[in-house]
């Protein structure tokens, strides 16, 4: 191997997630030669701690063609690289308050308008597909058999091995120290194991992207926020099936799927824990992060768990499994350039939802990078949608917008305007 | 009943343990700390018995600095009726020996009927806090228990040993000190740790204890043990055979 190819590349991607890993293999499958720069090792990150659910049915038909077109390009990968990634168990959404089953009976009859698989199920149905789950005090219920979850290191192990069957270079242990900048373009990154030259840098750098930006002086509207999952171990008195069902269920802000015999439960709830990026040692581990056994946040998932599944308590033996996700003002992604500095993409901001965007995430970003333009609607994801407007500039209003949209990603707390 | 649970506030050691620049002791700063993850099963172990029996009192003990004072927060909200802290300036000049004195004391003024702690700590792995403190007490010990019965006046503790499991009775009040299969400590609920936030942690100096802490071991030094590993790529499973084979020294003639 020459000098030259170790140090130029026609793009580098900064960050080892799958936001970068999936728009990475798109690339090499399209001739170019990729560096991939990570900052520990591949899919750790907030990726290592997924849970990776895909429910189809989103508030656009541009995010749900995303998420079915995604699927497509799982299964394409999972014949490539010889592994299962899609678990089919399909999808319950619950209602046991008034405003939630209006929220179920719209989704229902939006779904149905556009031709996706849904139906409305009685509370019967519903304990018969989830007999370890409290159902008595369900209003309505509707189900997505098309639905399940993507595992996360299957799916990360797949975007590697086809991405290095086309030639993508992976550096670990390999932080970026700074992006090289020349005339208003980008022209490559400074690396602690020396610098790397291209015309084109893609930023998907998860919880740091926003530090990443700032190291081209160019702001990113993502913030850094806490997010907490449990994992009961399996338990003959409440099998869990490892086809049933996943669940959501906005009025106790909680979503499970099975795992291994268990139960993952995680919630979104109104607060969360929030993070400075830049005050995080340098060789931070996402791995080692480790709730307390009194941590507030913790207890509030537990407390909501056992509401939905009273066999979980806090006495239930059970893993604990948190991280940090990228949060945006709106709850959609960043993907693409800005007007600021030529040759730059962003590809972050997933907010809890990067695994089941990603296979289509990585098509947008080839066509973006290598043509200018894609077939997909992205009008709602594009990267410059808040550039340069008043209120987005500031760290700390940044911090706040996206922690509020956090606080209501699983709707408004009800009987609250 | 009267249970005493000592504690140890220790650095979380899933995390990266760096050692300062002088030598002398770790890099502290940005690390966690978490009740000696021993410590927390001899304290689950507690709650439980009290949760089955009736007038069972659990007192958890820290000794140390202020900073103690969320760890014991921690035992309140766990389940431990009360939280006492033996307050000292100098943690850094306790060995096991002073720790076993000042324990001493402490049991003197409480009565316990039994002594429940980590069979050792994870920051120094020493080992022998409980043994000191059993032998100063003229108490029976148990160390490294699996298992915890109480049979009529007596406690039959299973005996984690390199051999095997040993079953012993024990009288009394006794010093049990528990291994890492003795039960999976629960979570805090949200009520409790609400409660929690509002009890009162006794303190007490070390002084008051009449206890004068004498170190008998000086730490002369700490190092990082760095571990050289290398990863290659290999393109089939053939070449990760002939690797193995190769740093195996050839085939095995002699599997047990």
């Amino acid at each position: 191997m020459t000098g030259d190819s170790q140090s130029t590349a026609d793009v580098i991607v900064i960050g080892g997630g799958v936001a970068g890993l999936s728009t990475a293999m798109q690339l090499s499958r399209r001739g170019s030669r990729v560096v991939v720069v990570e900052r520990e090792r591949l899919g750790n990150g907030s990726t290592g701690r997924a849970a990776g659910l895909l429910g189809q049915l989103r508030g656009t038909p541009a995010a749900t063609r995303m998420l079915m077109d995604g699927v497509e390009i799982v299964q394409e990968l999972e014949q490539l690289a010889d592994v299962e990634i899609f678990v089919q168990t399909g999808s319950l959404r619950i209602a046991a308050t008034a405003e939630r089953a209006v929220e179920i009976r719209d989704l229902v009859a939006m779904g149905q308008s556009v031709g996706f698989d849904i139906e409305h199920l009685s509370q019967q149905q519903v304990a018969e597909k989830l007999p370890s789950m409290r159902t008595d005090d369900l209003l309505d219920a509707c189900y997505c058999p098309t639905d399940g979850h993507l595992q996360p290191a299957e799916l990360v192990s797949a975007y590697i091995k086809v991405g290095r069957d086309n030639g993508v270079d992976y550096r670990t242990n390999c932080p970026v120290e700074g992006l090289i900048l020349e005339g208003g373009r980008v022209a490559g990154v400074q690396t602690a194991s020396g610098p790397i030259h291209a015309p084109v840098v893609v930023n998907a750098g998860g919880p740091w992207s926003y530090l990443l930006a700032e190291l081209a002086d160019a702001t990113l509207p993502t913030a850094a926020l806490g997010h907490v999952y449990l994992t009961t171990r399996p338990d003959p008195d409440n099998p869990v099936d490892r086809l049933s069902p996943a669940i959501r269920d906005r009025h106790l802000r909680l979503y499970a799927r099975p795992e291994s015999g268990g139960l993952i439960v995680g919630m979104y709830g109104v607060d969360c824990m929030q993070y400075d990026m830049a005050s995080l040692p340098v060789d931070f581990d996402m791995s080692a992060i480790k709730p307390r056994p009194d941590d507030l946040f913790l207890a509030l998932l537990i407390d909501a768990a056992e509401k939905r599944y009273p066999w979980i308590t806090p006495r239930t033996p059970m893993t604990i499994t948190a991280g940090i996700m990228t949060f945006t003002p709106d709850g959609k992604p960043f993907c693409g350039s800005m007007p600021d500095i030529q040759g730059l993409y962003y590809c972050a901001g997933f907010c809890g939802h990067g695994i089941v965007q990603s296979p289509a995430i990585g098509v947008i970003m080839a066509d973006l990078i290598l043509t200018g333009s894609t077939s997909y609607d992205i009008d709602a994801i594009e990267a410059d949608r808040y550039f340069d407007l008043d209120g987005f500039q500031q760290r700390d209003e940044i911090q706040q917008r996206c922690y509020e949209m956090q606080g209501s990603y699983y709707g408004k707390v009800e009987g609250k305007s | 009943m009267k249970i005493l649970v000592p504690t140890k506030r220790v650095p979380d050691t899933d995390q990266r343990i760096r050692v300062r620049e002088d030598g002398r002791d770790i890099d502290d700063s940005n690390l966690p700390f978490v009740i000696n993850p021993f410590d927390a099963i001899a304290l689950e172990e507690a709650i439980r018995i009290a949760e089955q029996g009736s007038d069972v009192e659990v007192v958890a003990v820290g000794i140390g600095s202020d900073l103690y004072e969320q760890e014991l927060r921690t035992a309140l909200a766990l389940g431990a009726s009360r939280a006492l802290l033996v307050e000292t300036d100098t943690p850094q000049q306790l060995d096991s020996w002073n720790v076993a004195c000042l324990l001493d004391a402490v049991v003197a003024r409480e009565q316990p009927q039994l002594v429940l702690m980590g069979k050792q700590a994870v920051d120094d792995d020493a080992n022998q806090a409980g043994q000191f403190l059993a032998a100063r007490l003229g108490w029976p010990q148990a160390t490294f228990a699996s298992k915890i019965e109480f049979v009529g006046s007596q406690i039959r503790v299973a005996r984690e040993t390199d051999a095997g499991i040993e079953t012993i009775l024990v009288s009394q009040p006794a010093v049990i000190t528990t291994d890492l299969r003795l039960n999976e400590p629960r979570y805090a609920s949200l009520p409790s740790i609400l409660k929690a936030r509002h009890k009162t942690i006794e303190r007490i100096l070390a002084s008051e204890l009449g206890v004068i802490i004498e170190p008998r071991i000086e730490l002369v030094e700490m190092e990082t043990v760095s571990s050289e590993r290398s990863c290659q790529m290999l393109d089939n499973l053939d070449q990760l055979v002939t690797q193995i084979l190769e740093h195996a020294g050839g085939p095995a003639s002699d599997a047990p």
